[in-house]
């Protein structure tokens, strides 16, 4: 009896092609089965939200951005690193150990390089720690893909921690927001540098007018003369 | 003896009280949380349970004072339902005139004698001031950037996160506006002047005496006397109890004013803004 060539059926096929494709979304990055990613906001978020899509700008998209380490300035160019400029300040937005290189790193502190970033109100007023939101090392980028504290799932990963039901738009609120009155802020974050001087403008000019304006009458019915029993005798 | 003009009727007065003790309430909270990492902040908020009680108080109280403008607007409507054309223009009115202007700069004349007295009416224009900056552009910047602040979740919905940061900058500017308005300039015109000094009780006690307004509302009295309604509002001192309860009130109102302005600007350089 001929042995019957067993062909290969469509439905192996397509098998073998799940598993090999299924096996790659095993390296995709870990998401919370409860907790869905802002993959689109104008597919997904824009249909519930009422937001000016601030938070857009800060989505990533994975595996078409080299992880940089650049110097500020040198964006582009034959070789925008230079290792002879890897002590100056960097640019290191997308990368697994933010902090790589860095001599004696295990040394520091944060707030000995952060300064500024240690002024803010969760650090400050409410206690919290770099640690508590940045997370444990290595510190990862914050546009670094798996990062929690990538925009993506900020909001899930991180602030929810304490602000429960935290969504994308309550993630883009600035932590380390700049000092308003800066003029540099007036390009980071203008709308806030605008608001910020149209307040202390009118703060000002109210003070400017009516606090001589207060002295000027106290002072006036200070030593105003008394004349029949009178306070403004000359009042016509 | 009816020595006294009626100016406020009992709900005017009752909200005065309740904008007192909500707005001392609320700059008391307010700052306790501003000023946390002084030991001044950190007895101030003490009062209140600490840094989180005092939030909450001050959210609750503040959606009491929204409630309260609230009120306030609809007892509005209800008085200009009745007179809308005296209410909303003449002498009046509570709404800014030209003539608002014109006596604002013959003030300022009389100050240095310069000019005469002006014969202000009813209303004087810090009077007039006072009860639109406060009541209405205070309570709407502050009640809205408070809103947004007390409910991000919600307030998220509408407008992105960094709105929290602008509607706190906001919210924090318009406070120490309001606040050294308040304790200074509302303090020392009702209070420090010596035409008024210690208080003026008019806004507790509903009138004030004929004889202060003959020199400071001239105007007002003697139209009045034309229209022959004056002896219509005329009333009797209050008791000597009432007289006491009012200046005790308003007394402790503006020691604990002082003490906040004062606590405030000493400490104000030893905060992270």
């Amino acid at each position: 009896m001929p042995i019957r060539k067993r062909q290969p059926s469509v439905a192996a096929f397509m098998v073998v092609l799940t598993l090999l494709f299924g096996s790659e979304s095993l390296l995709w990055c870990p998401t919370a089965w409860t907790q869905e990613e802002v993959a689109s906001s104008i597919r997904r978020y824009r249909q519930r939200e009422l937001s000016t899509g601030y938070y857009e700008e800060y989505e990533v998209k994975p595996r078409r951005q080299r992880a940089l380490v650049e110097i500020p300035g040198v964006r582009g160019g034959f070789l925008p690193y230079s290792p002879s400029a890897a002590a100056a300040v960097q640019i290191r937005t997308r990368l697994a150990d933010s902090h790589r290189g860095l001599k004696f790193y295990e040394r520091r502190r944060c707030e000995d390089c952060h300064v500024q970033e240690t002024k803010n109100i969760h650090t400050l007023r409410n206690g919290l720690t770099c640690r508590q939101c940045h997370g444990v090392e290595p510190i990862a980028s914050i546009n670094y893909y798996y990062s929690p504290m990538n925009p993506v799932r900020r909001h899930a990963y991180v602030c929810s921690k304490c602000h429960e039901g935290a969504n994308a738009s309550f993630a883009a609120y600035i932590v380390h927001a700049p000092n308003p009155a800066l003029i540099q802020t007036k390009r980071e974050f203008p709308v806030l540098f605008y608001v910020f001087w149209i307040m202390i403008t009118l703060s000002v000019g109210i003070f400017v007018v009516f606090l001589p304006h207060t002295l000027a009458w106290n002072l006036r019915e200070l030593f105003q003369k008394r004349k029949d029993g009178t306070d403004h005798e000359d009042q016509g | 003896m009816k020595t006294r003009v009626k100016r406020f009727g009992p709900v005017d007065r009752a909200f005065h009280a309740l904008l007192i003790v909500t707005f001392l309430t609320q700059s008391a909270t307010g700052l306790s949380r501003m000023f946390i990492e002084t030991s001044w902040g950190k007895g101030l908020a003490g009062l209140f349970g600490g840094y989180n009680s005092a939030l909450t108080l001050h959210k609750y109280v503040g959606l009491v004072m929204i409630i309260g403008f609230l009120a306030h607007v609809g007892h509005l409507v209800l008085r200009i339902g009745r007179h809308p054309a005296r209410s909303l223009s003449g002498p009046d009115s509570m709404l800014p005139r030209f003539a608002d202007i014109r006596e604002f700069f013959q003030h300022i004349g009389w100050f240095f004698g310069k000019s005469p007295h002006p014969k202000f009416d009813r209303w004087g224009y810090w009077e007039k001031m006072d009860y639109l900056g406060a009541a209405f552009w205070g309570m709407l910047v502050m009640g809205a950037s408070g809103l947004v602040l007390a409910y991000p979740m919600t307030s998220t919905k509408f407008i992105p996160g960094w709105g929290l940061n602008v509607a706190l900058w906001v919210h924090r500017i318009e406070a120490l506006l309001a606040m050294t308005h308040v304790f200074i300039i509302h303090f020392a015109v009702a209070h420090l002047r010596r035409h008024n000094f210690p208080m003026d009780r008019t806004m507790f006690e509903g009138s004030t005496s004929l004889e202060s307004l003959r020199h400071e509302k001239a105007g007002w009295v003697n139209r009045l006397k034309q229209e022959g309604v004056l002896d219509s509002l005329l009333v009797s001192e209050s008791g000597l109890f009432a007289r006491v309860l009012y200046y005790t009130f308003g007394c402790a109102a503006i020691m604990c004013g002082v003490y906040l302005l004062v606590g405030g600007l000493l400490n104000s350089g030893r905060i992270t803004w």
